[in-house]
C-alpha cells in the first residue's frame, strides 16, 4: 500500500522522527507496528491499560501522514447500519413516487404485460444503488481513494457478533453489500487500520490472526519524562523528574485505578498553572484528585503522601 | 531460512502459544521486511504477529531467547582459536541460522583470552611442521572457523532429526548420532592412524585432534541438551496431563495434585472462554420503544422493523453438596477446585460438605487458598461414618428456602448411607423446588446397586446421574452445567 508521504514510512527510525514531531514519543515497539502495518498490509490491534496513548497512536499516523482520521467508535449494539451502511429509505420513497406518477411515460410504447415488467425492472436496481447509500465509518474509509486512517476505537466494547462482521474488512480491504456487490478498497491505497482494545473481553482468535498485536505498558520513567517534556514543554526539568518519580511510585501501590499517562500529562499542567517550582506534601494532597479517580484510592495515598514526596525528591 | 522460521513456531506451539498456519505466513512476510540484522527488532516483529495476548507474549519472550542463542557454542569456540574472532564476526552476520549474536561473539572473546594462551603454545610447536588433518571433520575442527563448525552441527542436528526428542533418555543417543553424521568415523580412524605412526608431529597432531573432537562433543551434548528443553520439556508435559486427565482421581497422587491443579486452572479456562459470551433470549410481546424509535430512523420513522426487549440469561446458580469422607474426598477436592476456578462464569458457587453432619463451606472457599480450604474442611467435617439421611435433613432445615427455580443442585457422593434411611423424600423435594438436581457418583455404574449403596432411591429423584472419576469427566459436568444454564 502506498499512501502519500510514503516517505515517512520508509524506515522505523523516520517513523519515530515523525512521531515525535508530533510530540507522540513511540517505543520500538511502536514504530516498528506502524511499520510493520504500512508494508505488510496488516491492521494493529492495540491492547494497554487505559491511557497510555492507544488512541492517540491512531490520531498521531494519521495526522503525520497529512491523511483524514476515520473514527468508529464502538459500543454494545453497534450494527452495520451504523457501522458500513445504511440505505436512504426517505429518498428511495421519495423516488417511488416520483416513479409512479411518471410511470405512464416510461411504460408508453410497451406491448403486453411482459414487455412493460422488462422495462420496469430496469428501475428496480436502481433504489439500491450507490446513489442511495448512506456510507457509514467503515464504508468511508475503503472508499477514501487518497487513503486514510481508519480507527476503531474499544472493539471490546461492542458485540461478538460486530467483530465477524470486521473480519472481511481487516484481511481483505473490502465490504460486501448484498444490493450492490463488493466494494474494494483502492489497492495501492488501503486504510491504515488501528484497533484499541482495553481488554473488558476477550477478543476473537479470528480478529485477532488478522491483526499485528501491540501492547503498550505504562512507559518507564525515562520515556515518561520524554512524553512530559513534550507535551508541557514549560515544565522545569526539576519538577518533572519529581513528577514522573512520583508517579512511578504511585504505579507500584496496590491501587483500584493507576494513573495512566494522560493523567501525568494533566498533573503537569495543573502543576504549572499553580506556579509550582518544587513537589511537596500539602501540595500534592490538594491535586491528588488530578491523577486519582477513586475515593478509596485517594484515601489509601493521602496517608502516603509524606513518603512519596519525599522519596521522588530525593530521586529527582 | 525458513525451516528455522518454521521450527520456531513449532517451539512455540509446544511452549502453548497458538499460532495458525496464517500467521507463519504474515511471519515469514516480516521476516523478508526487517530480516536478521537487527536482533531486538526481529523479536518484536516476530513478537507482535506470533504472539497476541500479554501472556502469550511472555512465552514468546523466553521462546525466542531460547531458541535464537548460541552462545555456549560461540564461547567455547572463541576459546578455541581467538585470531577468526574477526572474520567469524562477519560470517556471523551472513549466516542465517544465528540472526543477532554479535555480542554473543564479542562476550566470547573476553572470556576465551585464557584458554587461547594455552593454545597458543601448542600451535608454535606445530608450526615447523605444517602436518594437516585429511578427515573432513579433523579439517574443520582444526582451521578453527567456528561458525562453520556450528552451521555443521546445526545441520546435521537437523539431519538426524533431534527436534523429535521426547525424553531426557534419549539425549546420549542424539548426541552420539549427531557426532556420526558430522563425521566422527573418519577423524577417529584418522587420529588411531597418526598416534600408530609414532612420530611426534603426528601423536602431536593426533593430540591436538583428539582434544578438538572432547570439545565438539560437549558442544553437541550442550545442543542437544538445549534442543531438548525447547522440543520435548513441554511435549512431556503435554503427555503427562494427557494421562492424569484420564486417571483415577482417586488414585492420584498427592505429588500430582500440582499438576493437576494446573490442568483444572486450564480446563476452567477453556469453558470461561466458551461461555463467557452472555447469550440474550427473546421475549415477545415485550416492545423495546427507545430501540424501536432508533432502528426506524433510517426508515423516516415509518415503524418497520420492531425491535422487542431482551433479557440476558442468568448465569447458573449453584449448590454443591460434597460428600468429603475418605473415599470420596479426592473428587470433592477437585470438583470444588473446578467450580471456584469458574467464578467468572458461575459467580454464585455455595458449597456444603459433609460426611454425617452438613456443614457451609462457601466463606472457607472463597477467602482462603485452595489447600487451606480443603484441609480444613476435612478436619472439620472429614470424620464419621456417611449419612445421607442426616445430610439431607440437614439442607432442608438450613438451606431449602434458598432454593428456586434457579438453582442447579450438584451432589457429589457415593450413596453409602451405611444401611440409614435414606430420606429420598427430601431429595424428592429439592428435586421438584430447583432447576436441576445432577448426582456425580464416583463408582462405576454397575456398583451403585451393591451393598449400602442407596442410588436406586435416589436416582430417580434426580435430574441426572453421572459416573464422575476423572478430570475429564468433571469437565464434562460443568460444561452440561453451563450449556443447560444458558
Amino acid at each position: 500500500m502506498t499512501i502519500q508521504n510514503d516517505e515517512k514510512l520508509q524506515s522505523i527510525e523516520k517513523i519515530r522522527e515523525g512521531l515525535e514531531e508530533l510530540n507522540y514519543i513511540p517505543n520500538d515497539q511502536i514504530a516498528t507496528a506502524v511499520f510493520l502495518a504500512y508494508h505488510l498490509d496488516k491492521p494493529i490491534l492495540i491492547e494497554g491499560p487505559p491511557g497510555v496513548g492507544k488512541t492517540e497512536l491512531a490520531k498521531s499516523v494519521a495526522q503525520m501522514l497529512e491523511l483524514e482520521c476515520i473514527r468508529l467508535q464502538c459500543y454494545e449494539g453497534l450494527d452495520e447500519s451504523k457501522a458500513i451502511y445504511e440505505w436512504k429509505y426517505g429518498k428511495q420513497l421519495l423516488y417511488t413516487q416520483v416513479l409512479k406518477e411518471t410511470l405512464s411515460e416510461i411504460l408508453d410504447g410497451a406491448k403486453g404485460l411482459n414487455d412493460s415488467v422488462a422495462k420496469l425492472h430496469d428501475f428496480g436496481d436502481i433504489f439500491f444503488s450507490e446513489q442511495f447509500l448512506e456510507p457509514r465509518p467503515l464504508l468511508k474509509a475503503i472508499k477514501k481513494t487518497q487513503g486514510c486512517v481508519l480507527l476503531i476505537d474499544e472493539v471490546d466494547k461492542s458485540d461478538h457478533e460486530f467483530e465477524s462482521l470486521l473480519l472481511e474488512l481487516l484481511s481483505d480491504y473490502q465490504l460486501s453489500i448484498p444490493e450492490i456487490g463488493t466494494i474494494q478498497a483502492n489497492p495501492e491505497r488501503k486504510p491504515l487500520v488501528f484497533l484499541t482494545s482495553n481488554n473488558t473481553r476477550e477478543i476473537s482468535d479470528a480478529l485477532k490472526r488478522r491483526c499485528l498485536h501491540l501492547y503498550i505498558p505504562f512507559p518507564d520513567a525515562d520515556l515518561e519524562g520524554q512524553i512530559v517534556n513534550a507535551r508541557v514543554p514549560d515544565i522545569p526539568v526539576y519538577l518533572r523528574k519529581q513528577l514522573v518519580a512520583f508517579i512511578q511510585e504511585l504505579r507500584e501501590m496496590d491501587l483500584k485505578k493507576v494513573p495512566a499517562i494522560s493523567e501525568t500529562i494533566d498533573w503537569a499542567k495543573t502543576l504549572i498553572l499553580l506556579h509550582t517550582e518544587s513537589l511537596d506534601a500539602d501540595l500534592v494532597r490538594q491535586t491528588l484528585n488530578v491523577i486519582l479517580k477513586f475515593q478509596e484510592d485517594i484515601e489509601t495515598v493521602q496517608a502516603e503522601v509524606q513518603m512519596l514526596t519525599n522519596k521522588a525528591v530525593k530521586e529527582a | 531460512m525458513e525451516t528455522t522460521l518454521v521450527d520456531f513456531v513449532k517451539v512455540l506451539r509446544t511452549a502453548e502459544v497458538k499460532v495458525s498456519p496464517a500467521e507463519t505466513l504474515d511471519a515469514m512476510a516480516a521476516l523478508e521486511l526487517v530480516g536478521y540484522r537487527d536482533r531486538n527488532l526481529l523479536k518484536d516483529s516476530l513478537s507482535m504477529i506470533l504472539s497476541k495476548t500479554p501472556e502469550e507474549k511472555e512465552l514468546f519472550e523466553t521462546s525466542f531467547e531460547k531458541f535464537f542463542t548460541f552462545e555456549n557454542i560461540r564461547d567455547q569456540a572463541a576459546s578455541t582459536d581467538d585470531d577468526h574472532l574477526d572474520d567469524d564476526n562477519q560470517a556471523s552476520d551472513k549466516d542465517p541460522s544465528n540472526p543477532g549474536n554479535n555480542q554473543a561473539g564479542g562476550k566470547g572473546s573476553g572470556e576465551g583470552g585464557g584458554q587461547g594462551a594455552a593454545e597458543d603454545d601448542l600451535e608454535d610447536e606445530d608450526d615447523s611442521t605444517h602436518l594437516q588433518p585429511s578427515s573432513p571433520l579433523g579439517k574443520l575442527l582444526m582451521s578453527g572457523n567456528r561458525s562453520e563448525l556450528m552451521i555443521s552441527l546445526s545441520e546435521a542436528g537437523r539431519r538426524v532429526e533431534v527436534n523429535q526428542i521426547v525424553v531426557f533418555t534419549q539425549k546420549g543417543l542424539y548426541t552420539r548420532k549427531i557426532m556420526d553424521a558430522m563425521g566422527l568415523k573418519p577423524l577417529q580412524d584418522e587420529i588411531s592412524e597418526l598416534q600408530g605412526d609414532g612420530g611426534r608431529p603426528e601423536r602431536n597432531l593426533a593430540k591436538k585432534l583428539k582434544l578438538g573432537r572432547d570439545r565438539l562433543r560437549d558442544q553437541v551434548r550442550d545442543y542437544v541438551e538445549k534442543q531438548f528443553f525447547l522440543h520435548a520439556d513441554e511435549s512431556g508435559k503435554q503427555l503427562r496431563e494427557e494421562l492424569l486427565k484420564k486417571v483415577k482421581l482417586s488414585n492420584l497422587e498427592k505429588r500430582n495434585f500440582k499438576d493437576v491443579q494446573e490442568i483444572v486452572f486450564k480446563m476452567a479456562k477453556k469453558l470461561v472462554a466458551i461461555h463467557s459470551k452472555r447469550r440474550k433470549t427473546f421475549k415477545r410481546g415485550q416492545l423495546d420503544v427507545r430501540k424501536t424509535l432508533r432502528k426506524n430512523m433510517q426508515y423516516d420513522g415509518m415503524f418497520f422493523d420492531l425491535q422487542w426487549k431482551a433479557s440476558k440469561v442468568d448465569r447458573p446458580k449453584v449448590m454443591c453438596i460434597c460428600d468429603v469422607s475418605g473415599s470420596v474426598s479426592n473428587y470433592s477436592r477437585f470438583l470444588l477446585m473446578f467450580l471456584y476456578s469458574l467464578s467468572e462464569v458461575i459467580p454464585k458457587v455455595r458449597s456444603f460438605a459433609f460426611s454425617s453432619d452438613l456443614g457451609e463451606v462457601t466463606q472457607l472457599f472463597e477467602n482462603s487458598k485452595l489447600e487451606d480450604a480443603m484441609a480444613k474442611t476435612m478436619r472439620d467435617y472429614g470424620n464419621g461414618s456417611t449419612d445421607y439421611g442426616q445430610m439431607f435433613m440437614d439442607f432442608k432445615r438450613n438451606c431449602m428456602d434458598d432454593v428456586n427455580n434457579k438453582t442447579t443442585i450438584i451432589i457429589l457422593g457415593d450413596a453409602r448411607n451405611n444401611y440409614g434411611n435414606p430420606q429420598a423424600e427430601i431429595l424428592h423435594e429439592m428435586y421438584e423446588k430447583s432447576r436441576r438436581v445432577i448426582w456425580l457418583n464416583p463408582e462405576p455404574r454397575s456398583n451403585w446397586i451393591v451393598g449400602d449403596a442407596e442410588m436406586k432411591k435416589y436416582a430417580p429423584n434426580c435430574h441426572q446421574t453421572d459416573v464422575c472419576n476423572s478430570l475429564t469427566h468433571l469437565e464434562r459436568v460443568v460444561a452440561n452445567l453451563l450449556r443447560f444454564a444458558s
